[in-house]
């Protein structure tokens, strides 16, 4: 097989016009627009100029790029909708392309009852990392939208319990998964021995559980008080290991990889 | 041991002392009990070694003690991320004296592969570890081997010393090494090759360390 550059191989991948012909009779590939998938057809003909834009994917995956203004009314007619009725969300997760781009929520839904499968994307400016949760349409969005939160610090407006799920509650060293994230962390590895280390083990059980023995005295649990500043001893600086990155250390809890401002501030009357 | 006992001279044990620490080590080495923490594949590796085929029981490991106040050894097996790391603190913490502790598989005596921002770079940077076994994940005769080793360590040790089984309260839950030195054994690679000089050996190879292996 001949050597391809990587921009030949992932140059059909939006297009789809890689992927093996199927035998249903679908358009698929190039040929797939969107008409051949009824919720993208019905979308744009019901929001219009909210859907921005419509991709297919890897063969047979429609994608459907939304505005964040629109996405809660979007979504709610897509799981409503009784032509639709996309009433499992099956992932909610994030993407960052690195490169000063738009982060991207990706909303993975399935119709039970039709049997179809819908991608929705939203494109995040990194000026403006909020979109509205969803947890009001499907439960299982909670935790999803938390992971979504801790790892890519994108806040989800309403969301009923919005901190981190994955890193622990005292982790001062950003969001891990966006591409500006150095691999080993910002902190020197003696001072994130001795944070994790300094963990009050309160924080590893609800108030409910640390109840639990204490029989009829219910009593409010200690105020647990969570170190969230900066250390100033660290040993790498973020210069030296995130070129382009930000440099001020306050930028690292929403700072992104080219982002010309150097950072996202945080959004007021968020819980963070 | 609150003991005062006889000595002939500075180090030197007598008669009655070492008669005394060959009995001592005799219980303790032939009746470990584990405190199993596995948290990942090298965990499925320990139950092996503890079920039929491998059996540790035939070694005096009667029984897996689930709770840390009833164990001798607490063996670690699998990769620690940061946030578990209070939780293996606050276990060795919970055992009682005398104790010892097994860094099970690549990942918990160096990080592993898993040279990343969540993970521990080797859980002697948290606890003191005894001995380390190698492999990813090591064989049940791995993990054997590594407590026929701690077995020879015990019946090396002396009631004598009673550096030996002494805990500084003040160091309950605080990191087994300086910053310094986590900021060594914890770069690049620096766990796997730096491991002779946190644990004070000058070589790891079995038959350069006399102490070890008593006959």
């Amino acid at each position: 097989m001949a050597e391809r550059t990587f921009e030949e191989g992932v140059a059909g991948l939006e297009r789809g016009s890689g992927g093996p012909p199927l035998d249903d009779g679908a358009p698929r590939g190039e040929a797939a627009d969107a008409a051949s998938h009824p919720s993208v057809a019905a979308m744009r003909e019901r929001f219009g100029a909210g859907i921005l834009h419509h991709a297919v994917m890897a063969g047979d995956e429609h994608v459907v790029y939304v505005g964040p203004a629109v996405v809660v009314e979007v979504l709610a007619w897509l799981k409503d909708d009784a032509a639709q009725r996309y009433d499992f969300l099956a992932d909610l997760t994030a993407v960052d392309y690195g490169g000063g781009r738009p982060l991207e929520v990706v909303y993975q839904l399935w119709s039970i009852e039709h049997k179809r499968a819908l991608r929705l994307k939203v494109p995040l400016p990194l000026d403006a990392l909020v979109i509205d949760s969803v947890t009001s349409l499907w439960h299982a969005a909670d935790w999803l939208e938390r992971e979504v939160f801790d790892l890519f610090g994108i806040h989800f407006r309403g969301h009923p319990d919005l901190r981190r799920i994955l890193m622990p509650e005292n982790y001062a060293e950003g969001h891990p998964l966006r591409k500006d994230f150095p691999l080993r962390g910002r902190f020197s590895r003696a001072e994130q021995t001795r944070r994790a280390l300094a963990t009050p083990a309160e924080e590893f059980y609800t108030p409910e559980e640390l109840r639990i023995g204490d029989d009829e005295t219910v009593r409010p649990p200690s105020p647990v008080v969570i170190e969230h500043a900066a250390p100033p001893n660290r040993v790498d600086a973020p210069t030296t290991r995130v070129p382009g990155g930000p440099t001020q250390t306050e930028d690292w809890s929403l700072g992104t990889e080219g982002s010309a401002a150097g950072g996202a501030p945080g959004p007021s009357g968020v819980k963070e | 041991m609150g003991l005062s006992l006889p000595t002939v001279a500075h180090g030197e044990p007598s008669f009655l002392t070492s008669k005394l620490d060959f009995l001592v080590n005799w219980a303790r080495m032939n009746s470990l009990w584990p405190m199993p923490f596995g948290t990942a594949c090298c965990a499925i590796e320990m139950m092996a070694t503890a079920a039929s085929k491998y059996d540790q029981a035939r070694f005096g490991m009667e029984r897996m003690s689930f709770s840390p106040r009833q164990a001798d050894v607490l063996i670690c097996a699998g990769r620690v991320a940061y946030k578990m790391a209070p939780v293996l603190r606050k276990i060795w913490d919970q055992m009682p004296q005398p104790k010892w502790s097994i860094s099970m598989g690549a990942c918990a005596s160096s990080g592993g592969v898993f040279d990343a921002y969540s993970m521990v770079q080797g859980i002697d940077t948290i606890i003191p570890v005894d001995i380390y076994v190698p492999g990813c994940p090591p064989r049940p005769e791995g993990l054997l081997y590594g407590l026929l080793l701690l077995q020879e360590k015990i019946r090396g040790e002396s009631l004598a010393n009673p550096a030996l089984r002494a805990e500084d309260p003040a160091r309950t839950g605080k990191p087994n090494l300086g910053p310094e030195v986590i900021e060594e054994v914890a770069g690049p690679f620096g766990n796997s090759t730096k491991q002779n000089r946190v644990s004070g050996l000058v070589s790891t190879t079995a038959l350069t360390r006399p102490n070890d292996r008593k006959p």
